[in-house]
């Protein structure tokens, strides 16, 4: 049971779920606690200690009976076959007869409710290449490939037309709805039983993988442009992290800056007109807490980066509480609402979905004039000003004044752009308009740089 | 160290609390045992309103201990979780103990001598007597072991959760002036969260974690049922079932349990018979606290013989160009 456990906890972590040696003690202890004897008992007490985080709860229900399910709980099949009388059995054998070997043994096997054995289903996952999935996502499309290696498709077909020639040859009408029924219930019983085998292979599969964050420094210095989708989710992750790090970076910084302390210099002078007998105690003052406003350029020109420009205004808003995010195309949205209480990807899923790309043209003027129109309120200096975007603007109105004047009023203007400063003005770009109204103008077109651009932008208060 | 089990098993758990009028899950109930069992925290997270809170006192009634609370907010510190020393009271002490103090350096030949039996006197002005205990420390001390329920910690800075980690692994408290302060009674701790932002994976580690969702149709039935008794079933059942369809519209703030009650309570107050349009209208800001979901249910609510219904959502109109 214990080495079942550990296998099941390196599947999760193999599944994105985090889990530390000190929780997986937990797991154990807790499992001492109540027993293995009651599966719902077992699996809230791994539950409880194994997953911290709502959003990992579906990898652990997914995972969960794949490891600890005995075979059994596996639907019932039946034997179609056992009732017959000798001459139906022996029309129904010579109907098979016409078939080929392959395909009769698989319509027998459906006909007297036989499970593939264990050699049969390893046999299967060989030709479907289930030995080297490690992705759960693929469970499916591996499981219909599998029954694809069975013929499972013809089968169906075969047994349909001997359904019909039996009838023509004077079955009984009520024994061969019976024997439908049965072939049916075999089929699904056996379609479980490929998808259950897929699922755990890739369980296993999981369990044994070594992590790999071998080339990561090479992700974070490669164009968001030249990434494949895994990478993607390699860098996703890594987003994450990241955040998690400036997050206690921010925080250890405040600390140190630290607020709310006697102020021994102010508390002698107040008292000195009583006789220096402290009486009114002074404290140092606060300091002045960041606000951040952060416009997001999310056109077509921008889109291959724009789900990793999103994922850092989200850890932006998870950091500085008071920050307003704003995306636009040609118009702006307020989507600070959307981040608000939603783990990351969701949240920059329901944004990009709800402004998908279209035939509608990037247009950053008149989203610079809607925010001077709406949202003003938000800049004060305090504020830290933050635009994401590459400054092409279609040939519009580039606003430049309204620009200017958010540039006065707040307290910093800077712009993170992912072009190279050599295509600025190119074309429809009119960064080199804009570039001097800022106060920093920062390149990013890779992880690394945007890791550095957001540290530098912390660590300037 | 208090080891005597605080909870036989699950079931009594869910007994205990039932008997404080609360509904447990089995979720609930088996994770509540194995808090006090491990004698971990427990983060519960979940949706406004779900009954985190509740949760809290209900354990505390059901095993009679004290409850201790900690509501978090935005530059909650130390001095207002933990400890502060009592300035005031210090300085009053020293004013007017003054001649005593004189009394005590009078003999002194040197400077240096009576600043040597000043320092001996120190305990004195840096005892329990001045420190204000703030509920962490409470919670810690307290004679008799207790119940803490640090409630909404997201909302709390992230300092302060690296801060609360000593508190929680260990149960001891370092005070300068005083030195180590371990628990009596290792009390039963519970940590709320809305969500708001992610808490760090040094704390999740720390805890158990218990997310508690909307309930389903019979326990909020059965919730309901508890609490007010006087609504007529079928009226109850009318509501909780308009109140499920409604979480799953796409509303700013979705109604939780607090409000199914709320509602039902003002259903009772107001009299009503029946789920009709003009009694909708009427309470229907109970349940929604934003005036655009207000506009948006009673757009697409439709008043029928056999309750109120509710048009699908489509939500594809949002975004124009």
């Amino acid at each position: 049971m214990d080495e079942r456990m550990i296998r099941f906890i390196s599947a999760l972590r193999a599944g994105g779920v985090r889990i530390s040696l000190a929780e997986s003690a937990d797991a154990f202890q807790a499992v001492d606690m109540l027993g293995v004897e009651e599966r719902e008992r077992f699996r809230l007490s791994l539950r409880a200690t194994l997953v911290k985080d709502a959003a990992s709860l579906p990898t652990f229900d997914e995972l969960f009976p794949l490891f600890f399910d005995s075979a059994d709980a596996q639907e019932p099949m039946f034997d179609a076959t056992q009732e017959m009388s000798p001459e139906e059995a022996q029309m129904l054998a010579q109907m098979l007869r016409q078939f080929g070997e392959q395909l009769r043994k698989m319509m027998e096997r459906l006909l007297r409710g036989e499970q593939l054995n264990q050699q049969e289903l390893d046999q299967l996952a060989e030709m479907a290449g289930l030995n080297r999935a490690q992705d759960m996502q693929y469970r499916d499309w591996y499981a219909q490939r599998m029954m694809r290696a069975l013929r499972f498709k013809e089968v169906q077909e075969a047994l349909r037309e001997i359904m019909a020639l039996l009838a023509k040859m004077g079955m009984s009408k009520q024994r061969l709805d019976q024997m439908q029924q049965l072939i049916q219930a075999n089929q699904k019983a056996l379609q479980e039983q490929v998808n259950r085998f897929a699922g755990q292979k890739i369980a296993e599969n999981m369990s044994e993988a070594e992590p790999d964050d071998a080339n990561l420094d090479d992700l974070m210095n490669r164009p968001f442009r030249a990434l494949s989708d895994r990478e993607m989710d390699v860098l996703r992750k890594e987003v994450r992290r990241l955040a998690n790090r400036l997050r206690s970076r921010i925080a250890l910084r405040q600390k140190r800056a630290k607020s709310g302390q006697l102020d021994a210099k102010a508390t002698l002078r107040a008292n000195l007109k009583h006789a220096g007998v402290p009486i009114e105690i002074k404290h140092r003052d606060h300091r002045i807490k960041p606000k951040l406003v952060v416009i997001c350029d999310i056109s077509t020109s921008m889109r291959h980066c724009s789900e990793l420009m999103l994922s850092l205004v989200y850890a932006l808003q998870d950091l500085v509480t008071k920050t307003h995010a704003f995306a636009f195309i040609d118009h702006l949205e307020f989507i600070s609402p959307d981040f608000a209480g939603k783990e990351a990807n969701a949240a920059i899923d329901a944004v990009l979905q709800r402004m998908p790309p279209g035939y509608y043209s990037t247009d950053l003027g008149y989203a610079l004039n809607q925010f001077s129109g709406q949202f003003l309120d938000t800049v004060d200096q305090r504020t830290t000003f933050i635009l994401v975007g590459d400054g092409r603007n279609n040939y519009n109105d580039p606003a430049l004044d309204a620009f200017q004047k958010l540039a006065r009023r707040s307290r910093r203007m800077i712009w993170i752009n992912p072009e190279p400063p050599m295509l600025w003005g190119s074309g429809d770009s009119d960064m080199l308009q804009y570039a001097p109204l800022c106060n920093n103008v920062v390149m990013a077109s890779t992880l690394g740089e945007l890791a550095e651009a957001v540290d530098q932008l912390l660590s300037q208060p | 160290m208090n080891e005597t089990r605080i909870f036989p098993s699950p079931a009594q758990v869910k007994n205990a609390l039932n008997g404080q009028q609360y509904i447990a899950s089995d979720e609930i109930a088996t994770t509540v045992f194995l808090t006090a069992q491990l004698g971990k925290p427990l983060l519960c997270e979940g949706p406004a309103g779900v009954g985190k809170t509740e949760l809290a006192k209900s354990i505390a009634g059901a095993t009679g201990r004290e409850l201790i609370r900690l509501q978090c907010y935005e530059g909650l510190d130390e001095t207002k979780a933990l400890y502060e020393w009592e300035y005031a009271k210090q300085l009053l002490y020293t004013q007017l103990l003054r001649d005593k103090l004189q009394d005590t350096l009078a003999s002194a030949n040197t400077l240096a001598q009576a600043a040597d039996r000043l320092a001996q006197e120190e305990d004195v002005f840096f005892s329990m007597r001045f420190l204000l205990q703030r509920p962490l420390l409470k919670a810690i001390l307290n004679d008799t072991p207790t119940v803490l329920l640090i409630d909404e910690i997201d909302r709390a800075d992230a300092e302060f959760e690296a801060f609360l980690l000593e508190v929680l692994s260990d149960f001891q408290v370092t005070v300068p002036e005083l030195g180590t302060l371990a628990a009596v009674h290792r009390p039963i701790v519970l940590l709320t969260s809305n969500n708001t932002r992610e808490l760090s994976e040094a704390l999740k580690r720390r805890c158990l974690y218990l997310f508690i969702g909307y309930p389903t149709v019979e326990q909020e039935m059965a919730v309901v049922h508890l609490k007010v008794p006087e609504l007529a079933p079928k009226l109850a059942q009318q509501a909780v079932e308009l109140v499920h369809r409604l979480r799953g519209l796409d509303l700013r703030k979705s109604p939780s349990i607090s409000e199914t009650l709320d509602w039902a309570k003002s259903l009772v107050a107001l009299n009503a018979k029946q789920l009709d349009r003009e009694t909708l209208e009427n309470t229907l800001s109970v349940l929604l606290k934003h005036e655009s979901d207000l506009q948006k249910v009673k757009r697409r609510i439709d008043v029928t013989e056999k309750g109120p219904r509710l048009e699908d959502d489509d939500r594809s109109s949002r975004w124009r160009n």
